[in-house]
């Protein structure tokens, strides 16, 4: 137990678990939920950059401060931005890292870099996180994708997320939280007439697998295999169902319904699941453009704390929220501020993190880290041994050569680790 | 004859400015901005000359406002302070006016009340002497502008604008300012940023900008013209590019004229006046990089606008000279008509 928590936050947590959390206790949902014990992700990517001090690392009243005030969170002595009330509530569920400094400071390549946890370059693109969990940890007993993506706009499936490992390790995306189109069996159609088409399929599988690459098989064969479990399990993009308090919980917002169907994916045992929302690159009009999207994220990720919590989830699920960077403490002409990897956050919960901790501290001014610096290297080592996978001995097999899984020269944050 | 404003001098000013006022003699300019101070400056015709600054605000100093016709000056911070000063003196003083961002202040004609707005949703109406708590409306939204007039005319971020008779607690009429509001993605786009009455109260204008895209705005400037009695939209004019951006200060010259300044993507902005029947300003001035505010001097024929340094923006860490971590300014252009 958290030595941090207080009898409050006790309460606190029974109250949103009493009026928040019963609707759905009695639903199937919740006993799949509790029978199923795999480690399970769920990783928020604010895109564009989400600015640290308007959230997570406020410097209120200072030079590049900005005009929001900071309010008191959980824990003692802990500050967030006033964006934040209900996440303030729940820092005594949070790992705050205030020590980011990464390398990059361009959308094109800093996404990729965060992405793949900027490893020593070995002229092979490195997967993303989700991609390297689903290739570890693999599917996990629901048999699910393991790594899906919810996004505005477009689904679709991306190969090129899974990098070196293969197209079978890639991201189905899943465009506005909806099912591919056509997922389900027409219906004139009939099972019979289903299963003598995909005897077919395979028998043409098998003769298309003798003239190719063995991954692209697998990844051709993985995509069939995804769609009939999706058949299966349709109802995991249906949040109409929910309860409507839970809805407005979450908030009606994109972010907030795809937040939803995120935790109804969890919820069927999805291994690894990312949730996008895009938006976040604010060069011009900074202070109003964020106290319009963070109050919707600050509603969204804490029902989600809450529901998790409440499910019994959180104890198996490891949740990292981050962007590609920070925003700069300067503010341009435009009211905006710009692309800043130099000293940024990013907040976990959940499986194998430690809770109620702040981790680094930058300067008075924000402009740089005052503690140890943290690159995303040291994240990648972080989340994969939250996760149980020693990330100095467990290697990656690119067609026979052995790739470290995260960068050779970094180290996991000890004190982030339960 | 329309004025043709030439550049006197400019000023250094160390901080970022976004809003600036003249006292009602003249002789001195508040300017508020990125920090929690209001700053001071004595004017003589051809300089200005720093004075004492008042200090005690927090986060921001968001707004300015001088009585008509006698020196206090009320200001506000974007924690919520309102405060009435003479001088440095403070006269009256409210900590918490509004509950956080305190966005703008409006003085009444005869200068007896002011009235304040706030991302808290709140209207707020005060006596002027006292800071006594007169009404207060709760909106629906932040609540983005207000000027008074023979009401309180106030706009939120969907554009939404609504005249209030805060005696009798009565909506007098209703605008639609949607055209200066967008919602992209998550992010509400809230492009008003001033209200203005003209033809002495018988036309509002709802200046800012139209929204396009959300996290890094280009937009149009954009000036609504209402007609108050019918609160029909009677005009809609746009000038420049989307590059331009917001309209963030629109006053009245005594000729009729009206001066607005406009920041937008970092190096670009303007200052230019137009008549408000025309289609097209005839004044435009683009050497100054975004503006956020223009300070009218109460005899019409000199006014300041402060910009911003030209090379305000940029990603990582730009380093000045001196090695330190680059900060922006706001040059202060003097001008003359």
């Amino acid at each position: 137990m958290n030595p941090l928590c207080t009898p409050r936050d006790h309460t606190f947590s029974r109250r949103s678990f009493l009026g928040g959390g019963l609707s759905w206790l009695a639903s199937p949902v919740l006993a799949e939920a509790m029978k199923q014990k795999d480690k399970q992700v769920l990783f928020v990517w604010l895109d564009g950059g989400m600015s640290q001090l308007e959230t997570w690392d406020p410097k209120p009243n200072t030079e590049f401060g900005g005009p929001f005030r900071s309010i008191k969170t959980s824990v003692p002595g802990v500050h967030f931005c006033e964006l934040m009330p209900k996440l303030a509530k729940q820092m005594h569920k949070l790992c705050v890292v205030r020590s980011l400094c990464t390398k990059d400071n361009a959308h094109s390549s800093g996404v990729d870099r965060i992405q793949r946890g900027d490893p020593k370059n070995r002229g092979v693109p490195y997967p993303h996180f989700g991609a390297g969990v689903a290739k570890l940890l693999g599917p996990g007993s629901s048999g699910l994708p393991p790594y899906v993506w919810i996004k505005p706009g477009s689904g679709g499936f991306r190969a090129e997320d899974a990098g070196f490992l293969g197209p079978k390790y890639g991201s189905l995306a899943f465009g506005d939280g909806k099912p591919p189109e056509n997922l389900l069996r027409h219906p004139d159609i009939s099972a019979d007439q289903d299963a003598a088409r995909n005897e077919l399929r395979q028998m043409l599988d098998q003769r298309f697998a003798k003239q190719r690459e063995k991954r692209v098989v697998e990844a051709n064969a993985s995509v069939f295999d995804m769609a009939e479990k999706l058949m299966a399990r349709a109802d995991i993009f249906d949040t109409t169902k929910l309860p409507e308090r839970d809805r407005d919980r979450y908030g009606r917002h994109d972010f907030g319904q795809h937040m939803l169907v995120a935790r109804q994916m969890l919820e069927a045992g999805v291994r690894f699941v990312k949730v996008t929302s895009y938006g976040w690159d604010t060069h011009g009009d900074n202070f109003n453009a964020h106290a319009t999207m963070v109050p919707k994220f600050d509603q969204a990720f804490s029902a989600m704390l809450e529901d998790l919590e409440a499910s019994g989830l959180l104890k198996n699920t490891l949740v990292i929220c981050l962007s590609e960077f920070g925003r700069t403490p300067r503010i341009n002409g435009h009211v905006g501020r710009d692309h800043w990897p130099e000293a940024w956050s990013i907040a976990m919960a959940g499986h194998g993190v430690n809770h109620g901790l702040v981790i680094g501290e930058t300067n008075a001014r924000g402009t740089e880290v005052k503690s140890q610096a943290h690159d995303i290297g040291a994240l990648f080592h972080t989340w994969y041994h939250a996760l149980g996978i020693d990330s100095h001995h467990v290697e990656f097999d690119n067609a026979g050569q052995p790739l470290p899984i995260a960068h050779d020269d970094m180290l996991p944050i000890k004190e982030a680790l339960a | 004859m329309n004025l043709e404003p030439k550049q006197i001098a400019e000023f250094k000013s160390e901080h970022q400015i976004s809003a600036a006022r003249f006292s009602s003699d003249g002789s001195v300019l508040a300017t508020a901005g990125y920090e929690p101070v209001v700053r001071r400056w004595q004017f003589d015709g051809k300089t200005l000359t720093p004075l004492p600054s008042l200090a005690g605000f927090h986060g921001y100093s968001t707004a300015i406002a001088f009585q008509p016709k006698q020196p206090q000056l009320f200001c506000a911070d974007s924690w919520g302070q309102l405060r009435c000063c003479e001088g440095e003196k403070t006269l009256w003083q409210h900590d918490t006016a509004h509950d956080g961002w305190l966005r703008q202040i409006a003085v009444s004609p005869d200068g007896s009340r002011i009235a304040t707005c706030g991302k808290d949703q709140f209207v707020r109406v005060w006596e002027s002497a006292t800071g006594k708590k007169l009404a207060e409306h709760q909106a629906s939204e932040d609540v983005y502008a207000l000027t008074i007039g023979e009401s309180i005319v106030f706009g939120d971020m969907r554009g939404r604008i609504e005249s209030w008779d805060f005696d009798l607690k009565q909506k007098l009429r209703s605008f639609d300012g949607s055209a200066l509001y967008k919602l992209d993605r998550i992010q509400d786009l809230g492009g008003l940023c001033v209200l203005l009455l003209i033809d002495g109260g018988k036309t509002l204008l709802a200046a800012g900008t139209t929204p396009q895209n959300g996290a890094t705005p280009q937009s149009i400037p954009t000036i609504l013209h209402f007609d108050c009695a019918s609160g029909k939209l009677a005009k809609t004019f746009t000038h420049g590019t989307n590059k331009e951006g917001y309209i963030h200060d629109l006053v009245l010259h005594p000729t009729g004229c009206l001066m607005a300044v406009s920041a937008g993507t970092p190096g670009s902005g303007m200052l230019f006046l137009t008549n408000p029947a025309d289609p097209e300003p005839f004044h435009v001035n683009t050497q100054m990089a975004n503006c956020h505010a223009l300070a009218l001097h109460p005899e019409g024929k000199h006014f300041v606008v402060t910009s911003t340094n030209r090379d305000s923006n940029g990603n990582g860490k730009s380093l000045a000279k001196d090695g330190q971590y680059k900060t922006n300014s706001s040059p202060l252009h003097l001008f003359e008509c």
